[in-house]
């Protein structure tokens, strides 16, 4: 799947947890430095933005219409 | 490895997991209750033992679930990390479970210092775990309808106990009021500006994440938690000028509020991508439809009063909302968080060398539908034994109990099979 923002995208939409988490983690170990990936979650992770912090990856997050969170982070 | 990095912001398996075990024996009392009592319970919603029933399962079930749940989840969906998540369980936990029962055997046996020490008691409780929470929430932005929803949901939790401490002082022979009217704003605070709008700001989150469902449409998940909240302080205001037609326009409103926010759940599990229903599907439909049928029944006596005073009228319509809305929902949701939380801790200990075994091994299917079908039964012999006291009240607490006894019975198998596999994942550790 690809976005008009980036090609990287992890749909963790109907995704059962840990996934998400796991698939992010693991997108984010191959992207080089400056590349950026898109998660598409339902919930807004704050563990994972925690984790991003830790790792100095920066990341936006916007709220769509139909309730999808949609988070770009910079690798 | 990755996985481990998500765990830090978890409280103790301990500090939400005393709520969680304790909340059914106070269902089991409840019903052992309502058994005891018979028909004398239903004779009114005033009844002594009408009451304390209503009190140990508003109190000792659900308030013991909601606060222990957000103890348990404010990192994750807010983080918002509370300063030593173990001793708030604690002193809560204590103070919650002591106060529910002090409130009911006030209640049941009509002692006045019995009701103003559960209300010194809650009101302390409360207060001090709204003080733990605003501490944790302080400069955390409403970045989600989650967020802003468990913000205005301990507002409503500070109006409903604020309201509750008052009435039990008035009725200690301290104060005079209007009880009443009072007792509906206190429900209405209780099940609408508290239950309602935290279920609602958790069921953003829950809902999707566990039963595959898409999501709830952003705009409406911003604006039912201020609408309902609205409705309760026009109804308030309403109340204090004696103004009874916006009171009851507020109550309308907050019914509808109600039954949209059920309908839109229930477009949503339709759309679910899991194709096999579980029992945690099963118990929030039959939840959201025993709901709307108790708002229903609301918006019909905002428009025409009378029907409140209808036989039986009040205690069916507690009944279908508390006992056939709020505890299915729960119910289907412990259902969840308990294997999913055990499952997380295994996976957190195991240290990503040793994986933790599914959820579903942890807490088996079969014995949640069991007595899932046990408590639907004991809800089927409740509301019969609104119009059949005589026969039906012994039976219909009887079935309660079980039913409750069975679900605190599942979840501590499920707590047995965490310890189990710990114990494993320790031998496994110490022996690679």
């Amino acid at each position: 799947m690809t976005h008009p923002k980036t090609p990287h995208v992890v749909d963790a939409r109907y995704m059962e947890p840990p996934g998400p988490f796991v698939e992010t983690m693991e997108m984010l170990d191959r992207l080089k430095m400056g590349e950026k990936m898109l998660l598409l979650l339902f919930l807004e992770p704050h563990p994972l933005y925690k984790v991003l912090r830790q790792n100095g990856h920066a990341y936006e997050t916007e709220l769509l219409p139909d309730g999808t969170y949609e988070i770009l982070i910079t690798r | 490895m990755q996985a481990l990095l998500a765990f830090e912001n978890a409280p103790p398996f301990t500090a939400p997991l005393r709520f969680f075990l304790t909340a059914p024996l106070f269902g089991v009392l409840a019903g052992l209750l309502v058994a005891f009592e018979g028909a004398d319970l239903f004779a009114s919603r005033w009844s002594p033992g009408a009451l304390a029933a209503t009190h140990l399962i508003t109190v000792g079930f659900m308030l013991q679930i909601m606060l222990g749940a957000l103890i348990q989840i404010l990192p994750v969906v807010a983080g918002a990390n509370l300063k030593r998540p173990l001793l708030v369980a604690r002193l809560v936990h204590v103070g919650l479970s002591t106060g529910a029962l002090l409130l009911a055997v006030g209640f049941l046996f009509e002692l006045p210092a019995f009701l103003g020490g559960a209300a010194a008691l809650l009101g302390v409780t409360v207060l001090f775990f709204l003080a733990a929470t605003a501490a944790a929430l302080a400069g955390v932005p409403s970045t989600s309808p989650t967020i802003r929803g468990i913000k205005l949901a301990l507002v409503g939790l500070f109006c409903v106990v604020g309201l509750g401490i008052a009435m039990a002082l008035a009725l200690a022979g301290a104060w005079s009021l209007s009880l009443p009217e009072l007792a509906d704003l206190h429900a209405g605070w209780g099940l609408g500006g508290w239950a309602a709008v935290l279920l609602a700001a958790l069921a953003y989150v829950v809902v999707p994440m566990f039963q595959l469902t898409p999501a709830y449409p952003a705009r409406s998940s911003w604006w039912f938690p201020v609408a309902m909240l609205l409705m309760l302080a026009v109804w308030s205001v309403a109340l204090l000028f004696e103004q009874s037609v916006p009171a009851r326009l507020a109550q309308f409103g907050a019914a509808l509020l109600g039954i949209a926010f059920a309908m839109q759940t229930m477009r949503l599990q339709a759309k679910r991508r899991r194709a096999r229903p579980d029992a945690t599907y099963r118990y929030w439909q039959f939840g959201l439809i025993a709901s709307v049928l108790a708002l229903v029944m609301l918006s019909v006596v905002a428009w025409w009063p009378e029907a409140g005073e209808l036989p039986g009228w009040s205690l069916l319509f507690g009944i279908l909302l508390v006992a056939g809305g709020f505890l299915p929902f729960m119910t289907g949701m412990l259902y969840k968080i308990v294997p999913f939380l055990s499952w997380m801790h295994l996976q957190n200990y195991g240290q990503a060398r040793i994986p933790a075994p599914a959820m579903n091994k942890i807490l088996a299917e079969p014995g949640m539908w069991r007595q899932m079908l046990a408590y639907f039964l004991a809800l089927a012999l409740l509301l019969a034994a609104v119009f059949f006291p005589a026969r039906l009240a012994c039976p219909a607490g009887l079935v309660f109990a079980v039913a409750n006894g069975w679900l605190g019975w599942n979840l501590l198998g499920a707590i047995k099979r965490y310890r189990s596999h710990f114990a494993d994942i320790t031998l496994k550790l110490a022996t690679s």
